[in-house]
C-alpha cells in the first residue's frame, strides 16, 4: 500500500457558529490506498454539525488519482449540501494541474496557503 | 518487490539491463527522488542517449495486477519523462497521471488478479512520448476495444466541468485531455491494448522551459 497520512484538527477561535476542520494529507492517495483513507473524511462529514467547512491542506500531497478527485468531489457535495465550504490550501503544481484538467477547481477553489484558505471559509 | 527492466529501440537495437529493478512503492515524500537501482539505470541509459536521440527508445515493464505496484511504476515514469524524453516538467507528471490511469482500469477491469499488465513506454526523444497499457481480458468487465472507445466518446461528450459523478474521469478528462492520439486495439488471444501517444510540439512543453532551479530536474 502506497504510504498517505491523513490528520484532522479543529480549527479554534472560530466566529461563533462556525466550524471548521483543518485536513492535513500527506504522501500519495492512489488506488492501493484511496478507499480506506476516505472512510475517515465521510465519518467526519456523517457526524458534522450543519455548516461545517473542510480545508484540505495538500501542501504534502504528491499525488492523487481519479478516484481521489472523485471521492473530493463527493465530500464537496455533501458538504455544500449542509451548508460548509470545501477548499484547498497549499497545493503542489502538478495537484493543481490534475484537479483543473477534471475541472474540480472550478467547483472547489484553491489557495496558495491555510490561511488564505482559512480567510476564504469564514467569509 | 522487484521486477525486470528491459529496452529495446525499435531499429533492433537492444539494450539489456541484465539485474533487476526496484519497483517497491516509495515511501511518503519520495516521490521526487530515485532509489539507489533507478539511479543507477538511468545512469546507464543516458550513456546511451546520443543513440537514442535517433531512434526511439522503449521500455517494457510487467507487473502483477495489484495497485500496490503502481507507485513504483509512477516513479519511473516521471523520472524517464524528465530526464529522457524532453518533455517538461509539468508533462512529466501529466504523463504519470496517464500512464497510473491506464493501469488501474487494466488492474480493475482488464485483467483478474494473478495475471499481468503489461506497460510499454516509448520515447522518440524531442518528438513524442507513448504509454501502451495491455491488459490480459481476463478481468471482471471485459470488453471489446470498439466498445471501449464508444464508451470513451461517449464519456468525452457528456462529462462538464461540472460533473459530480464520483467515477469515470480517468479516462476522458486525464487521459484524453492529455493525451493526442488514443488508441483501442483488441489483442489476438484476448485483452485490450491502449496506445496513448502526445506529441512534442509546443516550445513551452520543453524540457528547458521548466521552472529555474529545480534539482531534480536534469537537461540533456
Amino acid at each position: 500500500m502506497t504510504s498517505v497520512q491523513i490528520t484532522i484538527e479543529d480549527l479554534q477561535d472560530l466566529p461563533e457558529g462556525k466550524a471548521v476542520k483543518l485536513i492535513h494529507v500527506v504522501g500519495q492517495l492512489d488506488e492501493s490506498n484511496v478507499d480506506e483513507q476516505a472512510k475517515a473524511i465521510y465519518q467526519l462529514i456523517e457526524t458534522a454539525p450543519h455548516g461545517l467547512s473542510l480545508i484540505f491542506d495538500f501542501m504534502g500531497l504528491e499525488y492523487m488519482n481519479s478516484k481521489s478527485i472523485g471521492y473530493l468531489t463527493d465530500w464537496y457535495s455533501k458538504v455544500s449540501a449542509n451548508g460548509g465550504k470545501v477548499v484547498i490550501a497549499g497545493a503542489r503544481d502538478n495537484i493543481l494541474d490534475i484537479l483543473q484538467v477534471v475541472g474540480l477547481t472550478q467547483l472547489v477553489n484553491a489557495y496558495p496557503t491555510i490561511d488564505e484558505a482559512k480567510l476564504a471559509v469564514l467569509k | 518487490m522487484q521486477g525486470y527492466l528491459s529496452l529495446s529501440c525499435k531499429c533492433g537495437r537492444i539494450i539489456r539491463f541484465n539485474r533487476f529493478m526496484d519497483l517497491t512503492p516509495a515511501t511518503q515524500n519520495t516521490q521526487l527522488e530515485q532509489t539507489p537501482e533507478q539511479a543507477q539505470a538511468m545512469l546507464s541509459v543516458k550513456e546511451f542517449v546520443p543513440a537514442l536521440d535517433e531512434k526511439p527508445l522503449e521500455i517494457k515493464i510487467a507487473i502483477p495486477t495489484q495497485a500496490y505496484f503502481l507507485s513504483g511504476i509512477r516513479d519511473f515514469v516521471v523520472n524517464l519523462t524528465k530526464n529522457l524524453t524532453g518533455f517538461s516538467q509539468q508533462w512529466a507528471y501529466r504523463f504519470q497521471a496517464v500512464t497510473d490511469e491506464l493501469c488501474n482500469n487494466a488492474i480493475e477491469h482488464g485483467s483478474q488478479v494473478g495475471a499481468e499488465v503489461r506497460v510499454i513506454l516509448i520515447s522518440a526523444h524531442g518528438k513524442y512520448l507513448e504509454v501502451v497499457v495491455e491488459d490480459t481480458g481476463t478481468g471482471k468487465d471485459k470488453m471489446t476495444a470498439q466498445q471501449l472507445t464508444a464508451l470513451y466518446k461517449e464519456r468525452r461528450q457528456s462529462m462538464t466541468s461540472e460533473y459530480l459523478g464520483f467515477r469515470g474521469r480517468g479516462l476522458p478528462k486525464i487521459v484524453g485531455e492529455w493525451t493526442d492520439e488514443l488508441i483501442f486495439e483488441d489483442i489476438p488471444g484476448g485483452g485490450i491494448r491502449v496506445k496513448a501517444k502526445k506529441y512534442l510540439r509546443k516550445e513551452e512543453d520543453r524540457v528547458f522551459s521548466a521552472k529555474q532551479n529545480d534539482p531534480s530536474h536534469i537537461t540533456i
